[in-house]
């Protein structure tokens, strides 16, 4: 097998490292043990020289660092011009990217300028025996997955979903960072940026929210129904119901899922103390992923389920909601974006 | 024959059926409460070409026929049965005026109508009778320069929501004893009465129209003094039977699609009732009757199109399609068992709209009375 | 602010999919059957390009990298107020990846001449890439912003473009030429109107061939792809329904790293 060298786009914005191009240098690493390889984490940004040693404690050999004023905040047609520059310079196999907003604009962009492929979604990486990439992306709704090559052209690029690779646990190692020269003029080139505006996130209405934690019979009383709600909160989701909990007033009407309610589709249902009839099942089972919670093993909701857990919800949600606060970005306290 | 929808006829189905999912079920808890129309889906409809679809170009129409027209109200009554109701009337007014206006009218009364600024109104029924239109109470006298009109009009469509009305009153006894007259709310004497309260198609306003010595001017007589009956049959006839068919066209198709959605979901003794063979065939007889329904209404728009006479076939169309209505809204309740019965499921709905379209717009013991005459016209005795 | 140029694409009706097969020799999807619709995006960037249409008379081209029978679906994106579609058609042009597929649009473009800003679906529902608007831009060497969910005219010249990014928005101002891709809070496309069904029966749809854009063979379809499919694999949508089992905290563990990887984390 050839050795490959891996380059991984960082993303950060304002200084704030993206988890993903983390997440990519383990998978980078990885992948570099397999063939003796290197690593390289391409980092673009101004003053942002500082966290080179993060990378190389996460995976990188070495660091291509371009830091520039120009550079702050992202702009489409610098980064490209940079990234362009360095990989003709240092010539990697393979470079991935986060499938982020930056990155779906950004990834393609640079593809076409170094007349090389590019594979998106991709759900998993792999070499062959030549050390070549295999890239496998979901298509038509999931329902299909595809193996892409890029055989004869370089960089292969790839993008990924964030949270499908795993950041390594940062450890002593040694590495170098090269300090990449930037043309003062790039601040020329492509649209002015006038304001980068964070949001606070919304009240989020249950048919447009990509996670939904719903309740049923099961909950027991309105007090249960709070940690529901942080669960939600948490995940930046909404809220729902069966009619049971709704009947007996611990939630209102407009929170009901089912045949007489709404039908929500959201990327990760969550059903938690509901049996699983099917009035309520045709308002959610087009729901990407399904997690059932519930303490009868035999309730018909798993049927339904991607995930099945039996057991008491009292027992499992508190410390799950302690592992996912561990899993969040740094500084943040939910999951909140604004949905797509 | 050709059976098949040419594209730009599948293309307008297209066209209003997204119109009709996404603008018109938010109105519906107000319609079903109020009786009201939304007025306010007018514009939207105006853009489409929902409103001016059968009034020529030069009044602000979109000038196309009556095929294209059941397709549009029947997908508007896939919806919401009360919307077409409301629209079909509206068409009516515009194909007298069209009819029967003379060049002046038509300028003033097609384009307002065509564009939904108001909506239109052709008012036969009275108290008396509907069906007995030659029995009519309301009286029209020529005064000086005026026509002094008397009498009431019970069960008009969107008489609330209109700026004027197609009246038809007596002048003179007997058949050639009618006139038809286009008064407008604001002319002295007019005024708008009781409004029904119907146990369907809610959201098609449904009223009286009352004239207390009501003076319109001299021109406002539409079409020929005595000739009435004819601006009553005709408009009736064309117009208002493939209105109403349309009409439960569209119910129809609800019925089979609830049905069929709910058979395919409820599971009872292991498996979905769709696999019982009883409620099966249920759906297999609402399937058939949407199809020969579709076929009737289309056959006798087309023929309109193509300016053959087709009265019977209108006849049939209205008769036939208004009693599959109930008949297929009744098996869609019963396929929901117990759920049918509810408020907060839709299908209690397709069966009280069903129901309000029989009567309206000719009753159908009338439409047979068409039909009876054209089956024994070859065997009718020669004097 | 003259002519606006919007790509479109027909995609196989999503409410089809579940009947999709596979031919297991050549692993390709059998379409014949499945009808085909607008990719709904791209409605919203035909609706953008009305706008512009209606503030200065510009002109509106769709144009569409298209087997031949993918005119019907143009004539219905006409229906919407479109002034005339080009649909680039060749057989030359089967199994061209993004890149090869940016390369025929661009030079489509550069057919149909002058423009001052290209109009795109943020992405599709087939092949939900999202690559091809950003290639597109650079092959005609003008800039591009994705994710656009609303756009304002300053001048006439000068366009307030705000894009959407995962915790808020960035606010940019551009000037023509430039290619721009929208999200569905951009707007909400206009109903296709009876007048306009009629108006666009007698609408153009110019088929071009690689005779007429005259592209290098090496450069497209197959050829002209630096990604290859290497294997094709069917995966129906089945509930596994993987039961956790463990103490609570272990359950939680792995409960939290299967919500990581779905991405909500």
């Amino acid at each position: 097998m050839k050795t490959q060298h891996i380059g991984v786009f960082i993303e950060q914005r304002g200084g704030i490292l993206h988890d993903v191009g983390l997440e990519l240098l383990g998978k980078a690493r990885e992948l570099a043990e397999v063939s003796k390889g290197t690593v390289s984490a391409f980092l673009l940004g101004r003053d942002i020289s500082a966290r080179s040693d993060d990378l190389i404690a996460q995976g990188a050999d070495t660091v291509l660092l371009a830091d520039s004023p120009v550079l702050e905040p992202y702009r489409l047609l610098p980064y490209t011009s940079v990234l362009a520059q360095a990989c003709e310079t240092y010539d990697p196999d393979i470079l991935l990217f986060g499938a982020t907003r930056m990155g779906v604009e950004l990834a393609p962009r640079l593809a076409a300028r170094l007349k090389t492929g590019l594979s998106a979604h991709c759900m998993d990486l792999r070499l062959d025996t030549e050390g070549k990439l295999l890239q496998m992306v979901p298509g038509w709704g999931g329902g299909v997955v595809a193996t892409i090559r890029c055989p004869d052209h370089r960089p292969q690029m790839a993008t990924v979903m964030p949270g499908v690779m795993k950041k390594l646990v940062p450890t002593e190692r040694s590495g170098e960072c090269i300090h990449l020269s930037v043309r003062e003029d790039l601040h020329r080139f492509g649209p002015k940026v006038l304001e980068v505006h964070i949001e606070e996130p919304k009240e989020m209405p249950l048919e447009k929210a990509d996670v939904v934690v719903a309740g049923g019979w099961g909950i027991g009383n309105p007090e249960g129904w709070a940690i529901l709600e942080d669960l939600a909160a948490l995940l930046c989701g909404a809220v729902g119901a069966t009619r049971p909990p709704v009947d007996e007033g611990w939630v209102p009407e407009s929170r009901m899922i089912g045949q007489s309610g709404k039908t929500v589709k959201p990327r990760l249902y969550m059903g938690i103390g509901i049996s699983g009839m099917s009035h309520h099942v045709v308002g959610m089972d087009e729901s990407d992923c399904i997690v059932a919670v519930n303490t009868n093993p035999n309730a018909a909701i798993f049927e339904v389920s991607d995930v099945a857990v039996v057991g008491d919800y009292r027992e499992i949600l508190p410390p799950l909601l302690k592992e996912i606060r561990t899993r969040l970005p740094k500084g943040r306290t939910d999951t909140c974006e604004p949905p797509q | 024959m050709d059976f098949l929808l040419s594209q730009r006829e599948e293309l307008l189905r297209k066209s209003v059926r997204e119109f009709a999912e996404a603008e018109i079920p938010p109105k519906i808890e107000a319609m079903e409460k109020t009786g009201e129309f939304p007025t306010e889906l007018l514009e939207p409809m105006a853009r489409l070409g929902i409103t001016g679809i059968i009034a020529p170009l030069e009044y602000g129409g979109v000038g196309l026929g009556y095929l294209a027209r059941t397709i549009a109200l029947e997908e508007l009554g896939r919806v919401c049965a009360a919307i077409p109701m409301g629209m079909q009337v509206h068409h009516m007014a515009i194909a007298a005026l069209n009819d029967f206006g003379t060049d002046e009218q038509k300028q003033k009364y097609i384009p307002p109508l065509a564009k939904g600024d108001t909506m239109g109104v052709v008012a036969v029924t009275e108290p008396s009778g509907g069906s007995d239109v030659v029995g009519m109470q309301a009286t029209a006298e020529l005064k000086e320069d005026k026509w002094i009109l008397n009498g009431r009009k019970c069960f008009i469509t969107n008489s609330h929501t209109s700026d004027f009305w197609i009246v038809i009153a007596k002048t003179a006894e007997g058949a050639k004893g009618l006139s038809a007259f286009i008064v407008e709310k604001n002319h002295p004497g007019a005024k708008t009465g009781r409004v029904e309260h119907k146990i369907g198609l809610r959201g098609a306003n449904t009223g009286e129209l009352v004239f207390d010595n009501c003076e319109i001017p001299k021109e406002n007589i539409l079409g020929q003094e005595g000739g009435g009956l004819a601006v009553a049959l005709k408009t009736v006839s064309e117009s208002g039977r493939t209105g109403m068919a349309a009409t439960a066209l569209g119910i129809i198709n609800a019925c089979l699609e609830e049905a069929a959605r709910f058979a395919s979901e409820r599971v009872l003794y292991g498996k979905p009732i769709s696999s019982l063979q009883a409620i099966s065939f249920y759906l297999a007889e609402i399937y058939t009757e949407l199809d020969i329904c579709r076929l009737l209404c289309y056959r006798a728009s087309w023929m309109k199109d193509q300016n053959m006479r087709c009265d019977t076939e209108n006849a049939m169309a209205k008769s036939y399609t208004c009693d599959a209505a109930v008949r297929c809204a009744r098996k869609a309740v019963e396929i929901h068992g117990a759920y049918g019965i509810l408020q907060e499921y839709k299908v209690q709905r397709l069966l009280r709209d069903a129901m309000v379209t029989v009567p309206a717009g000719g009753t159908g013991e009338i439409g047979k009375v068409v039909l009876a005459r054209a089956a024994l016209a070859p065997y009718r005795k020669k004097k | 602010m003259k002519r606006m140029i919007v790509c479109v694409k027909p995609v196989p009706d999503p409410n089809a999919w579940d009947r999709l097969q596979m031919d297991p020799v050549s692993k390709t999807l059998i379409r014949e059957g499945i009808p085909s619709v607008i990719n709904p995006l791209d409605k919203h960037a035909v609706e953008a390009a009305l706008k512009m249409k209606d503030l200065f008379g510009a002109e509106v081209i769709l144009l569409s990298m298209a087997p031949v029978d993918a005119q019907p679906v143009l004539r219905e994106v006409l229906a919407m107020g479109a002034d005339r579609a080009v649909l680039l058609s060749d057989k030359a042009f089967a199994g061209s990846d993004t890149l090869a597929t940016a390369r025929i649009l661009a030079q489509g473009i550069r057919n149909i001449g002058e423009f001052d800003l290209i109009f795109c679906g943020n992405f599709t529902l087939d092949g939900s890439t999202a690559q091809v608007p950003s290639q597109v831009a650079e092959f005609l060497d003008i800039p591009n912003v994705m994710h656009v969910c609303d756009m304002d005219i300053l001048k006439t010249e000068s366009l307030l473009l705000t894009q959407k990014i995962e915790q808020g928005t960035v606010k940019l101002e551009a000037e023509p030429p430039l290619l721009l891709s929208f999200t569905k809070e951009a707007n909400k496309p206009r109903y296709i109107s009876f007048m306009e069904i009629l108006a666009a029966e007698k609408r153009e749809i110019h088929i071009w061939d690689n005779a007429i854009l005259n592209i290098d063979e090496t450069l497209i379809g197959l050829k002209g792809s630096p990604t290859q499919m290497a294997d094709l694999l069917l995966q129906p949508k089945q509930r596994k329904g993987i039961r956790l089992t463990g103490n609570p905290e272990e359950i939680a563990r792995e409960l939290a790293d299967k919500i990581h990887q779905l991405g909500i984390i």
